[in-house]
């Protein structure tokens, strides 16, 4: 073996240099007992800097008056002024109800088509890994590009789904799925779920790795079906992570007016205005950036509620 | 009974593909539409009866976008955007990430719940404040101040899904190297990061994407022709009444272009990133 | 090399404390095993000698050197963890050399140094590969490379052999024994194994919650246990424990067992004060051999195990069950009445209140 090395009491030479080397003060600063929190300070800074400080001038606003297009107005406080307008508000009473079925049917939609493919590649059959990796595109384009696709195909003059819906004989003529009040929220729901199933897809299928193949192996024997096995297996076993997905897609859902705004811009009339949406056109349309806070607040605060009773139901099923 | 196992095997196998075939149709059906929109001409697409398959090709759409509109400009604001996006969340995301993964310390839980939980502030909350201060401080309409209010909710993202990859790496690496005369910073960028580089890159791709396709915060934050990103650009060349469908469809082909192609390089990484943050989240 | 003193040592995480006043004193070349179930400490004992955590109190002095403020790069241990914790990015020789790479040895020493720590491990075929190549057995050897190859103060072992299937197991432990003789460089290893305790240890210390409940050779550790923790946790199969009274009888101790009466002559311990109390013997399975002896239990075959080598033969003796190891000829038939003698001078005798040895 070869004898002495540098160790700690023979340690190489130092210079002067090393003594103010900044590499090596790191070094030592690293061996510190504040490490940890240094290592977090500047994302912990940036984001009081642009969420929380944000967030908590929002909550301040909608307690004041400020509409950028009409600065005489000062911007006073006007304490629950907003607030007691929106009880009184028809939209923002439309648009909670709107908000709620734009919600509940894109995750029913998105859940179901998405447990589905993901049960189907979870069978892990040669040659679906290309199209495990086709299915999960839609969920990274861009709100803009979906929007604008399924625009020109439901377009009602030149929309290749019109036309191939009156080619096999589903529909007598064109029609213009965005135009029409009864129509615009599926249409809008239907480009949604396309553009974010594969969300619950991903999920499902990174749960349904989890499952121990004996489990069915046993209920093989025991003679349960397939869906009795989904039942009483698969559903059961995926509780959590189907939470998790759920949560997630409701603050999305509720959140982000991007796709709304693109399709419908919350028309025809107000059938598919929903609260971010209307929220959003408040203050980027008419600058009046208190009552807009108020209506984010409420949306915050319903959100908040969501998924504080959520997890107590599911957290309540499990035991 | 070994027949109708195998039997009950084969429909279900048959089911099985025919769903996926039919889903990756629709997955990508659009797209392809899309494109086939892009390279038609003008007659082909505004037609009595619909062009299929277009007879003639042309890439006028394309070029027309490209040296007639303001497109190469917006494109070129959005890699800005993108780029400052992602090196922000590199630099003050990957170290959190990292502490968050390999040290226990009071307030641990605590923080990375707060840092869970502003995923869930409604982004029009935080863009009315962010307009007003922005537009205080001169931010407004800068490439800069739109990166900055991206990491808003995508430093978080980045922290959490970037957690899941370092926790994979076992934490007796470090006690190896700060033995072997690492400090814990040498062992930090020597041993860990280099681990986690896959992961690393695909958490970056994963915000690089959101950010490429970011359409609200843009359009509320940008006014001129100066800081204006693709999204915003493109949606405001639909017109009132006759739109431009050809130059459209060429708009979003191009900008969809590199989401496909860095999805379809680090697709398998990304996933398994987005399911492990999500999952513990 | 080196001696260790750990001088009380204490670690709590919150109100909870996992060390409790810890002293231990390792001479140089010594070999210290630190023993005991899972969550029992040891392994946190064995962080807070590296220095990857601090302790809440005591001081660890290494050769003259008290390392409480030192770092780990500068305390010249070197460790081989459960995982190996190879580094996965670099090939097996950059592995080993890493630790002489951070302290700046050149180039050319540190391949020969690689080399001869290769040669000594029989891995030099392996130095190119990366360690995902490697077989467990591999791993392991490179593990044990990277720490021989700085020629440390002090070797940590954390569990390093409990992730090899049960071959390889006894014989790297095989291999590490030889390798201390050699090298004959100090050694603190954590292990929940008692046969590895057993035969690698100089000095055995076995913990539970946070204690040190043994600190002795493994010699004293099997033959006289500190407490019924200690007797119970080495051995296998474990030690019986007959419960009794102990009693005066023909100018020798005996121990009453319902109907029983087991004879002590030969006892080597002290325990006149415990005449009329209850006591509990610790009776080893191999003290046991067929037929009469100085003392002697009788009771009804319930269940036999051959071993091979051996017949374990389960016993029920006025209904508790004792285990005798015995040899291969002459297996008993369930049911049957069997007589067995004791080695008496081999049993410990422990105080039931305190479970320490009397």
């Amino acid at each position: 073996m070869s004898r002495v090395l540098y160790t700690a009491a023979n340690p190489p030479a130092r210079s002067a240099w090393e003594a103010i080397n900044p590499m090596r003060m790191i070094g030592e600063l690293s061996e510190t007992r504040y490490w940890m929190y240094l290592l977090l300070l500047p994302s912990a800074l940036l984001i009081t800097a642009v969420v929380l400080y944000p967030t908590l001038y929002g909550i301040q606003l909608s307690f004041r008056e400020m509409r950028l297009n009409r600065p005489a107005l000062g911007t006073d406080w006007v304490l629950f002024k907003h607030y007691a307008r929106m009880l009184a508000d028809p939209i923002f009473w439309t648009a909670l109800r709107n908000t709620a079925v734009w919600v509940t049917s894109s995750i029913a939609l998105e859940f179901t088509v998405g447990l589905i493919a993901a049960l189907a590649l979870n069978r892990n059959l040669p040659g679906t890994k290309v199209l495990a990796v086709l299915i999960l595109v839609p969920y990274f384009l861009p709100n803009v590009v979906a929007g604008h696709m399924w625009a020109l195909m439901l377009d009602p003059r030149l929309g290749v789904i019109n036309d191939l819906l009156v080619k096999t004989g589903l529909l007598t003529g064109y029609k213009a799925w965005f135009a029409d009040p009864s129509t615009a929220m599926a249409a809008a729901i239907i480009v949604e779920a396309w553009h974010s199933f594969p969300f619950f897809t991903l999920l499902i299928m990174a749960g349904l790795k989890g499952i121990p193949t004996d489990l069915y192996k046993a209920a093989d024997i025991d003679g349960a079906g397939p869906f009795a096995q989904l039942r009483l297996i698969t559903l059961p076993m995926l509780k959590t992570i189907i939470a998790a997905a759920v949560i997630l897609r409701v603050i999305g859902l509720v959140n982000s007016p991007d796709l709304l705004l693109i399709l419908t811009n919350g028309g025809p009339g107000r059938a598919t205005q929903v609260l971010s949406l209307y929220a959003f056109q408040t203050a980027y349309k008419d600058f009046n950036f208190g009552y807009a806070g108020a209506l984010s607040v409420v949306m915050f605060i319903l959100l908040m509620g969501f998924a504080w009773a959520y997890i107590r139901l599911s957290k309540v099923n499990q035991d | 009974m070994t027949q109708t196992r195998s039997g009950s095997k084969l429909v279900w196998d048959t089911v099985s593909y025919a769903v996926l075939i039919l889903l990756a149709i629709v997955c990508v059906g659009p797209i392809v539409w899309t494109f086939l929109t892009s390279i038609k001409v003008e007659e082909d697409i505004v037609t009595r009866s619909m062009v299929y398959f277009p007879t003639r090709f042309t890439f006028e759409n394309y070029v027309k976008l490209w040296s007639q509109s303001s497109y190469p400009t917006l494109v070129t604001n959005s890699l800005i955007v993108t780029s400052m996006t992602v090196l922000i969340c590199l630099f003050t995301g990957t170290v959190a990430s990292y502490s968050f993964s390999r040290f226990n310390f009071a307030g641990r839980t605590q923080l990375m719940l707060a840092y869970l939980i502003v995923r869930m502030f409604p982004a029009v909350l935080m863009i009315i404040p962010l307009f007003i201060v922005m537009r205080q401080v001169g931010l407004l309409d800068s490439t800069f101040g739109l990166a900055v209010a991206y990491t808003s909710f995508l430093l978080p993202l980045f922290v959490w899904m970037l957690k899941g990859f370092f926790d994979s790496a076992p934490k007796e690496l470090e006690s190896a190297a700060r033995i072997d005369g690492s400090t814990r910073i040498g062992a930090m960028f020597r041993i860990v990061i280099p681990i986690a580089r896959n992961g690393l890159v695909a958490t970056c791709v994963f915000v690089a994407i959101a950010a490429w396709n970011e359409y609200l915060f843009a359009l509320m934050l940008t006014t001129s022709q100066g800081s204006r990103t693709w999204p915003v650009g493109l949606q405001l060349m639909v017109g009132e009444f006759q739109l431009p469908w050809g130059m459209l469809a060429a708009g979003g082909m191009i900008s969809i272009l590199p989401v496909i192609i860095l999805f379809a390089i680090v697709q398998r990484v990304m996933v398994a990133g987005i399911t492990a943050g999500a999952v513990k989240g | 090399m080196a001696t260790l003193s750990i001088k009380g040592v204490r670690k709590s995480f919150g109100s909870v404390e996992v060390l409790k006043n810890i002293d231990i004193e390792l001479e140089d070349g010594g070999f210290l095993v630190l023993l005991g179930p899972s969550g029992c400490g040891k392994s946190t004992l064995l962080s807070i000698i590296a220095g990857l955590e601090p302790g809440s109190g005591g001081d660890i002095v290494i050769g003259e050197r008290n390392v409480n403020n030192v770092h780990p790069k500068d305390r010249n241990i070197a460790m081989v963890f459960q995982s190996y914790a190879l580094y996965p990015t670099m090939a097996v020789r950059r592995n080993i050399g890493f630790g002489l790479e951070m302290r700046k040895v050149e180039a050319k020493e540190r391949d020969a140094a690689v080399q001869r720590a290769a040669e000594l491990l029989q891995i030099e075929h392996l130095l190119d590969r990366k360690p995902g190549q490697l077989s467990g057995g591999q791993r392991q050897r490179v593990a044990m490379g990277r720490a021989i190859v700085r020629d440390p103060d002090l070797f940590l072992f954390d569990e390093p052999l409990s992730n090899l299937d049960a071959k390889l197991r006894v014989e790297m432990r095989t291999e590490i024994k030889r390798l201390h003789d050699r090298l004959g460089t100090s050694v603190v290893y954590v292990t929940h194994d008692q046969i590895e305790a057993m035969t690698l240890g100089t000095k055995v210390a076995v913990m539970k919650g946070g204690v040190i409940q043994q600190l002795a050779d493994p010699q004293t550790i099997y033959e006289k246990p500190a407490n019924m923790f200690v007797a119970g946790f080495i051995g296998s199969p474990t030690m019986n424990f007959l419960a009794g009274t102990l009693e005066q009888m023909d100018g020798a101790l005996a121990l009453r067992h319902g109907g029983a009466t087991l004879a002590l002559p030969g006892l080597e311990q002290d325990a006149q004060a415990f005449i009329g109390k209850q006591v509990v013997a610790g009776i080893r399975p191999e003290t046991f051999y067929p037929g009469q002896g100085q003392g002697t239990l009788s009771g009804t075959v319930d269940v036999v195990e051959p071993t091979g080598p051996d017949t374990m033969v389960i016993l029920n003796v006025g209904g508790q069950l004792l285990t005798a190891r015995l040899g291969s000829r002459g297996r008993p038939k369930l049911g049957d009445t069997m007589t067995l003698g004791v080695d008496t001078a081999a049993i410990n005798l422990f105080d039931p209140e305190s479970g320490n040895r009397i």
